[in-house]
């Protein structure tokens, strides 16, 4: 029976964090590909699907705000990726990655 | 030096070793790139191409490699990664035999469910193969069924817990990341949305590679050296894991992910459920963050499962498309039944080599894993699957048996 707790109380962690990081970095990153197309012809109920697509100055700063939110979540999973397998241990402190050799 | 029966049967284990890696790596291709492949982010080929260097890097970047893979579900191991001192004392053979049916039943399950084009786990395939052959030989006190206390730990705790929660977790995941991205972009003309997204399931797909390199090839480089130390060729108190054994574990596994189990990505990019770009890239990010996540809090679950749970959320999350239960439905019966398979076929194969005696017994155990993948191998050319047709239609009549011909029958009355 603690096997099936310990499960669950590690189950509520990867979900809470899952859909943090796993369904809001996507969100984030249709936002980023939203803002590309606002204002724009290739944007609205019917949506013109031919249209070039010329973002706005605006669409363009948010989306490359947006993407590179993104890509710097990438980073940071390839770099703990990294760090687990030269045999270190990341663990944070409030949101500060810090790196520790594992015991 | 004298070649004994032992030397013989160690260089099988070996062998035997990078031939589960190679499996483990087309078998699991399609986690990281069946939803790429499906929305043609990537073509075929560069997605098997891009996975397997991400493999091959990953696995080098393993350099603290743990001993104690098997440790989790059977008892031949000391707490510190060294074999238990009666396992070694002839030699080594039984501890050898033991990881020799093993991996042998673990290769025959997964080229089987490949066959079947079915996504198992192959790390379920690899402990189910071990505690099979370890009831067989040291009986059922043998296996570690359950952790103590709260540590997750044993068959239950490390294997079918997990398989149990991961999938959900997953679905969940990918169920709201695929509700979230379709809102953002409705109104946005469909071109310019499946090409946003396809960028950003490259990215997703890399992450997904690299980190299936670092986990997986290391598991059998901790059986080889297991297996090297119960030869007497690596010192058990150092138990440095040997410069040529990660060499030719990363090969194993990116020359497998290279091969490409189409037969498993055609099912998983087409068959479970028709895939878009932004459904793919919220199925990929679902995957990594619970993967990753998993890892930092030590729950160890399978990429397979969460991958087909991912994917099967993302249907769920994308109004209109539907999810194909039937082949959803034979997927979780595989990974059910996984464990005691591979655990059955492995302790058969652990009798039989076993009754033959150290030296032919060894050969045999060898032969027949041989035998039964080439006889699958061969039983797959007459549907063969790759990357020309991996993104045909599901539905077209391809992946159904091949219709009766109807040859008009000559002669007679009819």
């Amino acid at each position: 029976m603690n096997q099936v707790i310990a499960a669950l109380d590690a189950t509520w962690r990867i979900l809470a964090i899952g859909v943090l990081l796993g369904a809001g970095l996507p969100a984030l990153f249709a936002v980023g590909v939203r803002a590309l197309a606002w204002g724009t012809a290739a944007e609205g109920d019917a949506p013109d699907e031919d249209a070039k697509l010329e973002p706005t100055l605006v669409g363009r700063l948010v989306a490359y705000t947006m993407f590179a939110i993104v890509i710097l979540a990438v980073l940071a999973g390839v770099g703990y990726i990294v760090a687990h397998g030269f045999g270190l241990k990341v663990t944070f402190n409030g949101l500060m990655p810090v790196i520790t050799p594992k015991s | 030096m004298i070649v004994t029966p032992e030397f013989i049967l160690l260089s099988l284990v070996v062998v035997t070793a990078l031939a589960f890696d190679f499996t483990n790596g087309f078998h699991d291709t399609a986690n990281a790139m069946a939803t790429s492949i499906a929305t043609k982010a990537l073509s075929p080929k560069a997605a098997v191409a891009l996975s397997a260097i991400l493999n091959l890097i990953g696995a080098f970047l393993s350099v603290e490699v743990a001993l104690t893979v098997t440790n989790a579900v059977i008892r031949i191991q000391n707490p510190d990664g060294t074999p238990r001192a009666d396992l070694v004392a002839d030699g080594g053979h039984t501890l050898l035999l033991i990881l020799m049916a093993g991996l042998a039943g673990a290769i025959i399950w997964n080229i089987l469910t490949w066959l079947w084009g079915l996504p198992s786990s192959s790390s379920h395939a690899l402990f189910g193969g071990m505690v099979g052959a370890t009831v067989a030989s040291l009986g059922w006190g043998g296996v570690k069924w359950i952790g103590d206390g709260t540590k997750l730990d044993g068959v239950i705790g490390k294997v079918v817990l997990p398989a149990l929660i991961s999938p959900a977790v997953a679905l969940v995941v990918a169920f709201i990341g695929t509700r979230l991205v379709f809102w953002i972009t409705a109104k946005i003309a469909r071109r310019y949305q499946e090409a946003g997204f396809r960028w950003g399931q490259i990215g997703t797909s890399s992450l997904l590679s690299l980190s299936h390199g670092t986990n997986d090839a290391q598991k059998t480089m901790g059986v080889v050296t297991l297996a090297l130390i119960a030869g007497g060729f690596v010192d058990p108190v150092q138990h440095e894991i040997p410069l040529w054994v990660k060499f030719a574990c990363a090969l194993a596994i990116a020359s497998g992910t290279y091969i490409g189990g189409w037969r498993i990505i055609r099912t998983m990019g087409k068959g479970l459920v028709e895939v878009l770009s932004p459904q793919g890239m919220a199925a990929e990010s679902a995957s990594a963050a619970v993967i990753l996540t998993s890892s930092q809090l030590g729950f160890a679950l399978s990429t397979t499962h969460v991958s087909t749970g991912s994917i099967i959320g993302s249907g769920l999350g994308r109004k209109g498309a539907t999810v194909r239960w039937s082949v959803a439905t034979k997927m979780v019966l595989a990974w059910l039944i996984t464990l005691p398979s591979a655990g059955l076929i492995a302790a058969g194969l652990w009798w039989i080599g076993y009754l033959v005696g150290p030296g032919a017994g060894d050969w045999i155990v060898f032969s027949l894993m041989c035998l039964a993948a080439l006889y699958m191998w061969w039983h797959s050319k007459r549907d063969p699957i790759g990357h020309h047709n991996v993104n045909d239609d599901w539905d077209s009549g391809r992946s159904k048996p091949n219709p009766k011909p109807k040859v008009p029958v000559s002669g007679g009355v009819g």
